[in-house]
């Protein structure tokens, strides 16, 4: 009941808690200069590197750990754990040369042992790591990580105690950046061999990153302080940082409004107006990696027909939904693959909404004033989607559609999808700066996420030709003829990619917005308050 | 009393286990599952998790497993945080929900006797109507409303105190308020009736005519027998402070028990989410229990046969 006395005292604060008090007040800014606190928009769930899932949980381990490749502050893809790699003609055989000064935050070095214990950690059925398939590029790791195999079949070896050689399965130009997730990072094969899963515990994690975790109260935050070790320790400026699991972001506003925060991810839409006036340098908006779109479930009436699909892809005016509907800079997209991806240029040519064409391709498929369509538009719970979803359903009301709307929370709305529970639904992929990472939703062979069942003969030819090229620029050239070949038939709808908005303290440093949306702890700085 | 007690233990028991049967069966009749993430699983990935947690077995053969396991007082791996076990994350959640509502329940109870006995010394009054509507705004409007109020007000517009978090003592006034408030004004309802109707009583009017002045007959004449109904909705009350505590949470980010029930609940964390209805369920029996044991304490004229 230690907290229940700290109450009383601030209740009825005798003079010595006052002066303290004030003292802190008056200091406490700058004592705790150098720590930031950011809100991370939910409670990690796990903070082993192989065992994580959530994107909220790769920001916390991407400032702990280092993989091979890494992200600068812009977001591109640079060198991390690895100097330098060459890939093979045949772009199978990548070989990696660690840095000569990485080390744990024990001081141990980080070797390129670390690197096939970690591969083979992650892939071994036992760690039950739900993104193994992140690597199942790596030759063998799929049959390893469905018990086929004994993990030390897979291709994956120390050449030295510094080179490491990974050979993959197929080609695979995006490896390097397949790298820079958790999945890939190393762990400390001498920590983790004699601790067990209790490695991960706060005083027991050895990382190689520029921090270190600290502590961590669940619920209440993760705290992580600069790894003396890191080969760039004199470049890191920050002590420590502290994450919070803002998960409400109604009150991470409010805490940010409050001076409590530095940095938070997200906040209530109906804000932006008054932030846009007021708190201008504090406003971040940019347009993140990302595609939402619409899937229709193509296994059933009436959207096995393509004239009803192509009749409401027609009737969807997608600049008034971004412009006039969630007016916080989304950016339209027609293409299915995100507008800033790099070294793509879709050849699907955007189409106006025609709403005359619409209704036209719905008579020719049956309906009309006597017999309009009468569809179910699933969508995700939350005040911006259904704004979203109202006007979509208003644009097909022009066509004669009758639409029933249905919201569901997040697990439950993608739960139904992936069973194929659905007609029409809102869908999102979020990711890589890689048209394959999108386009493999439209091949039959993908599974439960290739929501809608569409199956294409010419679509799977061309993805399965892509996916054997070894060059870039041919295999990128029969992406985007696949990408041509399936939304020809509108299985989706593509919408817009979503922005992201952040509040940045203007005293933070070093914080460049970036389609990826990442902000390695170790470009950040505080500056030092006026 | 003693048969008593062990009667009312052995009701308690069976509605404890009661609740964990249908906590357990419902939780996993939700849509989704608790490996839903944001990214998909493919299958061989999947089978690997649910072997990893038993979903691969029979759910009577689960279940039959989790009660063992309930028998051990471990209430099972949580199958969300990975890196904490669900009695872990309960103790240190249960502790800060407990200081909140306690806190809270202190609060609403000086507060709301206070004022209930100052509203029916001055019954019909304007002093008694302020404290009477007062009382049932407080009532009629629920913390999900007055909660975010207070932050614009006292953090957000004044500065007074943090938004949310826990890392001073001063993080707890601003939720100790708002998660108090309609037990004070249940409080202010309940002193102010039984005040007045001690008040009339006639050992009162007989040391009102000695000339007995008024605190004092309030203190040593009206309040021990005015307490009696305040007393026995203590129980009550403190359940439902502590059950109740769940917006107060989410909207001052504090990591209590509450907080665990509904990401557990959203994440479909079945142990978690069985764990917390769980000790929510011990307590509400504990202090209804306690509160029909003080009630005969307090008043003679109630025996437990």
């Amino acid at each position: 009941m230690l907290l229940a006395g700290e109450m009383l005292r601030a209740i009825c604060p005798p003079a010595a808690a006052r002066v303290s008090l004030a003292l802190l007040l008056v200091f406490g800014t700058a004592v705790h200069a150098a720590e930031l606190r950011i809100g991370n928009g939910g409670e990690p769930l796990t903070l082993d590197p192989h065992r994580y899932n959530l994107n909220l949980e790769e920001k916390i381990l991407a400032d702990l750990f280092e993989g091979l490749t890494a992200h600068d502050a812009h977001g591109r893809i640079v060198p991390g754990a690895a100097m330098s790699w060459t890939t093979s003609v045949d772009g199978l055989v990548w070989t990696f040369k660690l840095r000569p000064d990485g080390r744990w935050s024990d001081g141990q070095p980080v070797t390129a042992d670390d690197f096939v214990f970690a591969f083979r950690r992650l892939l071994d059925p036992k760690t039950a790591a739900s993104l193994a398939f992140f690597m199942y590029a790596i030759e063998g790791a799929a049959e390893a990580n469905a018990g086929k195999i004994p993990v030390e079949d897979i291709a994956v070896r120390a050449l030295d105690s510094h080179r490491l050689e990974v050979r993959l399965a197929r080609p695979f130009p995006f490896f390097a950046e397949r790298l820079i997730y958790p999945t890939g990072f190393p762990v400390p094969k001498h920590v983790v061999e004699k601790l067990g899963d209790d490695w991960v515990k706060p005083g027991n994690m050895a990382s190689n990153g520029a921090f270190t975790l600290a502590d961590w109260q669940p619920q209440g935050f993760v705290r992580a302080e600069k790894n003396a070790h890191f080969h760039a320790a004199r470049t890191v400026t920050l002590d420590a940082i502290r994450y919070f699991p803002t998960a409400d972001r109604n009150a991470a506003y409010n805490r940010y409004r409050n001076g409590e925060l530095d940095i938070i991810g997200d906040f209530p839409p109906g804000e932006i107006a008054w932030l846009r006036r007021e708190m201008a340098d504090h406003l971040h908006i940019s347009p993140l990696l990302s595609i939402m779109y619409l899937v229709f479930n193509v296994t059933e009436p009436p959207f096995d027909d393509s004239r009803v699909r192509r009749a409401l892809a027609l009737a969807i005016d997608r600049e008034l939904i971004t412009g006039r509907v969630l007016q916080s800079a989304e950016v339209p997209s027609p293409t299915f693959v995100p507008p800033m991806v790099e070294n793509y240029r879709s050849a699907v040519t955007a189409v106006a909404a025609d709403t005359d064409q619409a209704a036209k391709l719905l008579a020719e498929a049956g309906y009309g004033d006597d017999t309009p369509l009468r569809i179910t538009l699933r969508y995700i719970a939350g005040a911006d989607n259904k704004k979203v979803h109202v006007a979509i359903a208003a644009m097909w009301r022009a066509i004669g559609v009758q639409t029933t709307l249905h919201h569901a929370e997040l697990n439950a709305h993608f739960a139904e999808l992936r069973q194929g529970a659905f007609q029409v639904a809102q869908a999102g992929w979020f990711g890589e700066n890689n048209p394959e990472h999108y386009l493999e939703l439209l091949m039959s062979t993908t599974g439960d996420v290739n929501y809608g069942r569409f199956a294409d003969a010419e679509t799977d030819a061309l993805m399965a030709k892509a996916k054997d090229a070894v060059g870039l620029d041919a295999r990128l050239g029969l992406l985007r003829q696949a990408e041509v070949a399936g939304l020809s038939l509108d299985p989706v709808v593509p919408l817009y990619a979503v922005t992201i908005r952040s509040l940045v303290d203007p005293r933070i440093t070093g914080w460049h917005p970036n389609p990826r949306n990442v902000h390695p702890a170790r470009y950040l700085g505080v500056r030092a308050a006026p | 009393m003693g048969r008593y007690l062990l009667r009312r233990l052995t009701f308690a028991l069976i509605t404890l286990f009661a609740v964990v049967t249908v906590a357990f069966f419902l939780a996993r009749a939700a849509p989704g599952g608790p490996f839903d993430g944001e990214r998909r699983l493919p299958p061989e990935v999947e089978a690997n998790l649910r072997a990893a947690y038993d979903l691969d077995k029979p759910v009577v053969h689960q279940y039959a497993r989790y009660l063992g396991m309930l028998a051990r007082a471990d209430l099972g791996p949580s199958f969300r945080h990975k890196d904490f076990s669900v009695n872990e994350l309960i103790g240190r959640g249960l502790p800060i929900s407990v200081t909140v509502g306690g806190l809270a329940l202190a609060l609403a109870v000086v507060v709301g006797v206070t004022a209930g006995t100052f509203a029916a010394m001055a019954r019909d009054r304007a002093r008694d109507r302020l404290l009477v509507t007062a009382a049932t705004l407080g009532l009629a409007l629920p913390p999900i409303i007055v909660a975010p109020l207070l932050v614009l007000v006292f953090a957000v517009g004044l500065g007074w105190f943090p938004a949310g978090g826990y890392d001073t003592a001063r993080s707890y006034v601003l939720p100790v308020i708002a998660l108090s408030l309609p037990y004070a004004a249940a409080f202010t309802r309940l002193s102010r009736g039984s005040v007045a109707e001690v008040l009339g009583r006639a050992h009162v009017l007989t040391a009102r005519a000695k000339g007995m002045p008024t605190w004092r007959i309030v203190r040593r004449h009206v309040l021990p027998s005015a307490l009696i109904p305040v007393v026995s909705f203590l129980g009550p009350a403190a359940a439902a402070l502590l059950a109740g505590s769940m917006v107060i949470e989410e909207v001052f980010s504090l990591p209590g028990l509450g907080r665990y029930f509904v990401q557990g609940a959203l994440n479909r964390d079945y142990t978690l989410v069985t764990g917390t209805v769980i000790v929510y369920a011990a307590l509400v029996l504990t202090f209804n229990l306690l509160a029909d044991l003080c009630y005969a304490r307090l008043d003679p004229r109630i025996r437990h046969a």
